[in-house]
């Protein structure tokens, strides 16, 4: 369980970013930050990662306090996947996924075979096979961000945190991160806290039944909190994103699914 | 749970393990190779079987055999020498490599830190001074660290330094000692100590003595072994700062004892070779085309590569000619178009 007191947050002391925000993430449930761009959505994320130090309030994971957790201890209770990830040295794919039992190895050493098994199997596991030696500086937008979020697997915390984690894939390659974050949350049991601007992919986790919250940020507040279908309303996506949006219920190939489209921007 | 994977034709060589096998041997190796070579090459030849015996008397006390100029030849002049030039060149690769990972920077060399232009503002300011031949490796190692901490500091905002301001940091500092190099250069004696100054920045390991060899032995060691025990840790932190934290390493101070241990090579190896370029900035990209950038391998591999080039270098640099031609003419003009050639030859696949 994840809990949030009371967190402000500013780069500068007088101007705060997001203020006295509360929540609590229960376990085994998808939470979605969703909002605007600017509205603090990646910055309430940084503080969740502990790179933000909170002006005030606390954040507690399982009844400790984030700061008083080391580096170490950290990783192994929470997971990331960047939003964007800058490719420098062309790494084996696998050289990438077993950084992610970085905290589980002891010393300053490399992570020995064991840990390599447990990298190729989070690949297995999210569909890339066979991927062990390719460079990982070759591969598409899509598959890097699955191989992010195997490295984020391998390090076996409970709660894994993904910003943005659809940003710049295709639809097939955002089909196939909702299918993996299912079967995190649904087999795997695990904590998710996802930043998304695809507000479509709330009704996509709540129709696969997967326990769904969302939370709609707008210039620093929470201004809902809940069920995607009570907090992803056109009166909602009215007031915060000053849009004209309209939802609807598809029927097609037995998937019983709402969804919402936006229309135009309100001049 | 799998998806069908959208390329299956995913290539996978299957001589991988073979091949890393034969190139660690090949790393481990070939030093020694060079090592042995350079005892025996030199204006006055000496057979491989006379070095075996003469360094077996050294190490006995003995004297049998070799004639006592062989003897003096290779304890005296060319063994501190080779391995001097194995030490500067292992040194300066690893902190090249340790560095470009660090900066996340493949065009990063071990001097990014200001820690060469620090070490020759130290060695000139010796020779303008005191004209000393002890103090100059001594004032050369402490400017270079002095260097390497003030631009630490200069990058350093909010208690953090972020990978971009240590590199301003860096270049900021390494040209104000620059200046300082040129203003010593600009006062010093024309006759005498400008000369001394000029040849000690264009780098040689002809003065290498055996007590310069146990002075720069200590930091060079200490620092190599840094950088061997924290070299997982640099495939980490190349992630980025983000990154890095969240798999679980405490950033700042893995960083910072990186930075530490690079340091100490470098301005160990800086201190008696004098400012040699090039080995820091092109032997890790060697080193990538032969064992990929995992640092668990990479790290030896620059160190190993390093002496080989060094050694090699300075084979040539005393024996080409009558006189000396200092290293870092050589290593560059060595180098460089044996880099194009790797170039072309990978295709600069490997990074």
């Amino acid at each position: 369980m994840l809990r949030l007191n009371n967190l402000s947050f500013g780069y500068t002391p007088k101007r705060l970013i997001f203020e006295n925000i509360s929540f609590v993430v229960q376990p085994g449930e998808v939470f979605c930050v969703i909002g605007p761009n600017g509205c603090g959505k990646t910055t309430l994320i940084d503080s969740i990662l502990g790179i933000n130090q909170p002006q005030q309030g606390t954040i507690e994971v399982g009844g400790t306090r984030l700061t008083q957790l080391k580096p170490r201890e950290f990783a192994q209770n929470i997971a990331y996947v960047p939003q964007s990830h800058t490719k420098t040295f062309p790494y084996t794919v696998l050289d990438i996924v077993v950084m992610g039992r970085t905290a589980a190895t002891r010393g300053f050493g490399a992570p020995d075979s064991n840990q390599r098994q447990r990298a190729r199997e989070s690949l297995d596991q999210v569909g890339l096979k066979g991927f062990e030696e390719r460079l990982y500086t070759e591969l598409s937008g899509g598959e890097l961000q699955l191989v992010l979020i195997a490295r984020a697997l391998t390090q076996d915390a409970r709660i894994m945190v993904l910003d943005e984690p659809t940003a710049h894939l295709d639809f097939r390659h955002e089909l196939m991160v909702m299918e993996i974050i299912t079967w995190l949350v649904k087999e795997r049991g695990l904590t998710i806290i996802m930043a998304t601007h695809f507000l479509n992919q709330a009704f996509y986790l709540e129709n696969a039944s997967v326990p769904t919250r969302v939370a709609l940020m707008n210039e620093g507040r929470i201004e809902a909190i809940g069920p995607p279908s009570t907090v992803i309303t056109s009166d909602n996506l009215k007031d915060v994103f000053k849009i004209i949006a309209t939802t609807g219920t598809t029927d097609e190939a037995g998937i019983h699914r709402k969804f919402i489209v936006p229309l135009k921007n309100i001049r | 749970m799998s998806w069908e994977s959208s390329s299956s034709d995913v290539k996978k060589p299957k001589c991988h393990r073979k091949k890393k096998t034969l190139v660690t041997i090949i790393l481990i190796l070939l030093p020694l190779f060079f090592f042995f070579g350079t005892l025996c090459i030199g204006r006055y030849y000496v057979s491989l079987n006379d070095v075996l015996t003469t360094l077996w008397q050294g190490l006995t006390g003995t004297r049998r055999g070799v004639s006592a100029e062989t003897a003096t030849v290779i304890l005296q002049i060319r063994f501190p020498r080779a391995f001097q030039g194995a030490m500067v060149g292992a040194a300066l690769g690893a902190s090249g490599a340790a560095f470009q990972s660090l900066f996340r920077n493949p065009l990063v060399s071990s001097g990014i830190l200001g820690v060469s232009a620090g070490a020759g503002f130290g060695a000139a300011l010796a020779i303008v001074l005191f004209n000393s031949i002890f103090l100059t490796p001594l004032f050369a190692f402490c400017f270079g660290i002095l260097a390497v901490i003030l631009s630490y500091f200069a990058g350093k905002i909010d208690n953090t330094s972020t990978t971009i301001t240590l590199v301003l940091g860096g270049t900021i500092i390494q040209s104000i000692f620059s200046a300082l190099i040129s203003l010593l250069k600009y006062l010093a004696d024309t006759a005498t100590q400008l000369p001394a100054i000029t040849f000690w920045l264009m780098g040689s390991l002809a003065s290498t003595k055996t007590a310069d060899v146990f002075l720069a032995l200590f930091p060079m060691a200490l620092g190599m072994a840094g950088m061997l025990i924290l070299r997982y840790r640099l495939n980490v932190l190349s992630m980025g700062d983000r990154e890095a934290r969240t798999l679980g390493i405490n950033v700042p101070a893995n960083k910072a004892a990186i930075i530490a241990f690079a340091t100490l090579a470098t301005a160990g190896a800086v201190c008696v070779s004098g400012i040699v370029g090039w080995i820091g900035l092109i032997i890790p990209h060697v080193g990538r085309m032969l064992v990929g950038n995992d640092n668990k391998w990479l790290v030896p591999a620059s160190m190993s590569l390093g002496a080989c080039f060094v050694i090699f270098c300075d084979t040539l640099c005393r024996s080409l000619t009558g006189g000396e031609i200092p290293l870092g003419i050589v290593t560059a003009l060595i180098g460089g178009p044996f880099f194009i050639y790797l170039l072309k030859k990978t295709k600069g696949r490997s990074w």
